[in-house]
């Protein structure tokens, strides 16, 4: 009986520590980059990572909810382009408040007529899904450019007021950043979303199993719409944080957050079979992933190596997730 | 018959031949327009500037047929081609060639190891190695285009026989060679069956491993020659080309009626699938629609077709 005991605590070891095997990697990381370079761990350096929580994280936030439901979506880069456009334009007009809840509409009506599409097109599977949002991806960067005519727009050529966005792009409350406040206060809110409400459940379980969630009375094309919408919803976010801090928007700025987000995402635990994680998983990965850079930096790895790297990890972190599942 | 029975079967041709009628669409409408689009010259060019993406999709065609697909091609394309040229200044240039389409084949094996091995999901995996490859064009180039020195190597690219260009000779017997491969071998018969029902393929004594991994390989070094191809086209390598250009030709091979449930489909209708593209690019730039136009255009054909092949689907499934 004792050796069963000891047997399943081994096991139990293992899982833990392969389920939450980005955490130790952080801890890994964070020890050998503070022990190479030890300006990692000084005071200037930690605000220099809390302010990396900006517009990667908000994006990664929504993609969470739409990998959780067994899809995916590419749209969010011609999401971005198109909100950043259209909002930076519609300060000088409406002023920056109405701009900015019309920026995050449009990011929520971007996203939801994703899920229209896919819904009536009655695509089911993740590969259907990444095509046809990525489809969608290049319709809203075309009307981006149109909307813009190809060109970037500044903040110096707005003569009202912008304050809220230069706050949000460079702001801070003492030593934190006013991005990272509204980084916390999305999450919490996603987080109660996710695991305390019943549409929050139902997306899971329309990710784990969709049939099964049907005939249990699940309205899934309602939690399809609900994704891909807080997709949609949270990647506004990321392209009015990405701009406010960068003070101008091109149509091109949210070129590779697609790949990024799902990065972060599946590293940072959650199973792209769909069903099982959380946007807590996926801040771990993000914070992974801005050590990583960190790291990366500190040691004066080039950029474009640091995009290898990271796709090494993407494959690695895939490989994984599906070894979990055997 | 009854309007309601028409209506089906027009739909029903619709999803099946939706690269034909596209194409039949623009042709017609190109009558039209005045323009100088039926000139011998005019539709080499269009050929010529679609090759590289008919080599693409050749290879594609194989993995989505035995039931997955392939989005690491891009990243292929820029580091082969990337890789003929620098290899060039340090050894002849077949093998500089020669070494390139091995790496594409090395890196096909690798995701058909990760694939049928280790069972992943095709194309976030293929999605993830393509992004790796991305990284690795970055590095070798510092982002920069490198110019081919060889003359030779331009002349690949961009020389001609009796008038008709090299690279839609090569294709031509590229696409002669997949079509017997595909239609006439155990190795393509095999293929359909696999991407048909992977089970029955299992226990009717395929090789089912080995020949999904070839599926794999193939297209890895198909990749590998279209980069080397439009890099001798070009007389450059670039990190940037590869970008969107894998979901393009993959989006093309569906266009086609080779569909993503595996099984479906051929070379042929490959090719017309991708000539969907290369045409559509051709009558755009014939009528003089601005660029962001045409991007808007090509995606609203990316959803509507993926649209409509998702939407037979569906209609399959509830009929059986």
């Amino acid at each position: 009986m004792n050796t069963q005991v000891i047997n399943r605590a081994i096991k139990g070891t293992g899982s833990v520590l392969r389920e939450y095997l980005v955490l130790v990697m952080i801890a890994v990381l964070a020890a050998i980059t503070a022990i190479v370079e030890p300006k990692f761990v000084s005071g200037a350096n930690l605000v220099n990572i809390m302010r990396q929580f900006g517009p990667l994280i908000m994006v990664s936030l929504g993609m969470t909810f739409v990998i959780l439901g067994n899809f995916i979506d590419l749209s969010v880069a011609g999401t971005i382009n198109l909100v950043a456009v259209v909002t930076i334009s519609l300060i000088q007009p409406f002023g920056q408040i109405p701009a900015l809840l019309m920026g995050l509409t449009l990011g929520a009506l971007c996203g939801a007529l994703n899920s229209v599409v896919i819904l009536t097109s009655g695509a089911l599977t993740q590969a259907e899904a990444l095509f046809l949002t990525f489809g969608m991806s290049t319709v809203y960067s075309a009307i981006a450019l149109l909307y813009s005519g190809g060109t970037t727009m500044h903040f110096w050529d707005i003569t009202k007021s912008k304050s809220v966005f230069e706050a949000i792009g460079s702001g801070s409350i003492g030593p934190i950043s006013i991005s990272f406040v509204i980084f916390l206060v999305l999450l919490a809110a996603l987080w109660i979303f996710q695991s305390q409400t019943k549409e929050g459940r139902a997306i899971r379980l329309t990710g784990g199993n969709k049939t099964a969630a049907r005939l249990a009375g699940v309205r899934i094309k309602r939690s399809i719409v609900v994704i891909y919408t807080i997709g949609g919803f949270m990647a506004g976010v990321g392209a009015i944080v990405l701009f406010s801090r960068i003070t101008t928007a091109a149509p091109v700025i949210g070129a590779g957050y697609e790949t990024n987000a799902i990065l972060s995402v599946v590293v940072g635990g959650t199973t792209l079979k769909g069903g099982k994680g959380s946007v807590l998983r996926t801040v771990m990965g993000v914070l992974l992933i801005i050590l990583m850079s960190n790291c990366l930096d500190l040691l004066g790895v080039s950029t474009y190596l640091q995009v290898a790297v990271k796709g090494a990890i993407l494959v690695f972190a895939i490989w994984l997730d599906n070894r979990k599942q055997v | 018959m009854n309007t309601l029975g028409i209506g089906a079967s027009l739909f029903r041709l619709a999803t099946k031949q939706k690269a034909f009628i596209a194409i039949l669409v623009m042709l017609v409408i190109m009558v039209f327009s005045g323009t100088e689009f039926y000139t011998a010259y005019n539709l080499l060019d269009m050929l010529n500037s679609t090759s590289i993406l008919l080599i693409l999709a050749f290879g594609v065609t194989l993995t989505i047929i035995s039931g997955g697909c392939d989005l690491s091609i891009g990243g292929i394309l820029v580091v082969s081609g990337i890789l003929a040229i620098k290899l060039m200044d340090y050894m002849a240039l077949s093998w500089a060639i020669f070494l390139a389409v091995l790496f594409g084949a090395v890196v096909g094996a690798i995701n058909g190891f990760l694939v049928v091995h280790q069972r992943t999901e095709p194309f976030i995996i293929t999605l993830g190695t393509g992004f790796l490859l991305t990284g690795v064009a970055q590095q070798l180039t510092n982002a920069h285009p490198v110019p081919a020195k060889n003359p030779a190597f331009m002349m690949i690219g961009n020389g001609t026989v009796h008038g008709i260009p090299n690279l839609v000779i090569i294709t031509v017997v590229l696409f002669v060679l997949f079509f017997w491969l595909m239609r006439y071998t155990q190795f393509g018969r095999n293929l359909y069956a696999i991407g048909g029902d992977y089970e029955v393929a299992l226990y009717s004594g395929i090789n089912v491993i080995r020949t999904k991994w070839l599926a794999f390989v193939i297209s890895g070094a198909a990749a590998g020659l279209a980069g080397v191809l439009l890099s001798a086209k070009l007389n450059t390598g670039s990190s940037i080309y590869g970008e969107l250009t894998a979901l393009v030709v993959n989006c093309g091979v569906v266009v086609g009626g080779t569909s993503f449930a595996g099984g479906i489909g051929g070379i042929p209708q490959s090719a017309l699938g991708l000539l969907v593209f290369g045409m559509l690019d051709n009558v755009m730039n014939m009528l003089t629609i601005t660029s962001y136009i045409q991007v808007l255009l090509k995606g609203a054909v990316i959803v509507a077709i993926i649209w409509l092949d998702c939407f037979g689907q569906k209609r399959r499934r509830e009929t059986v």
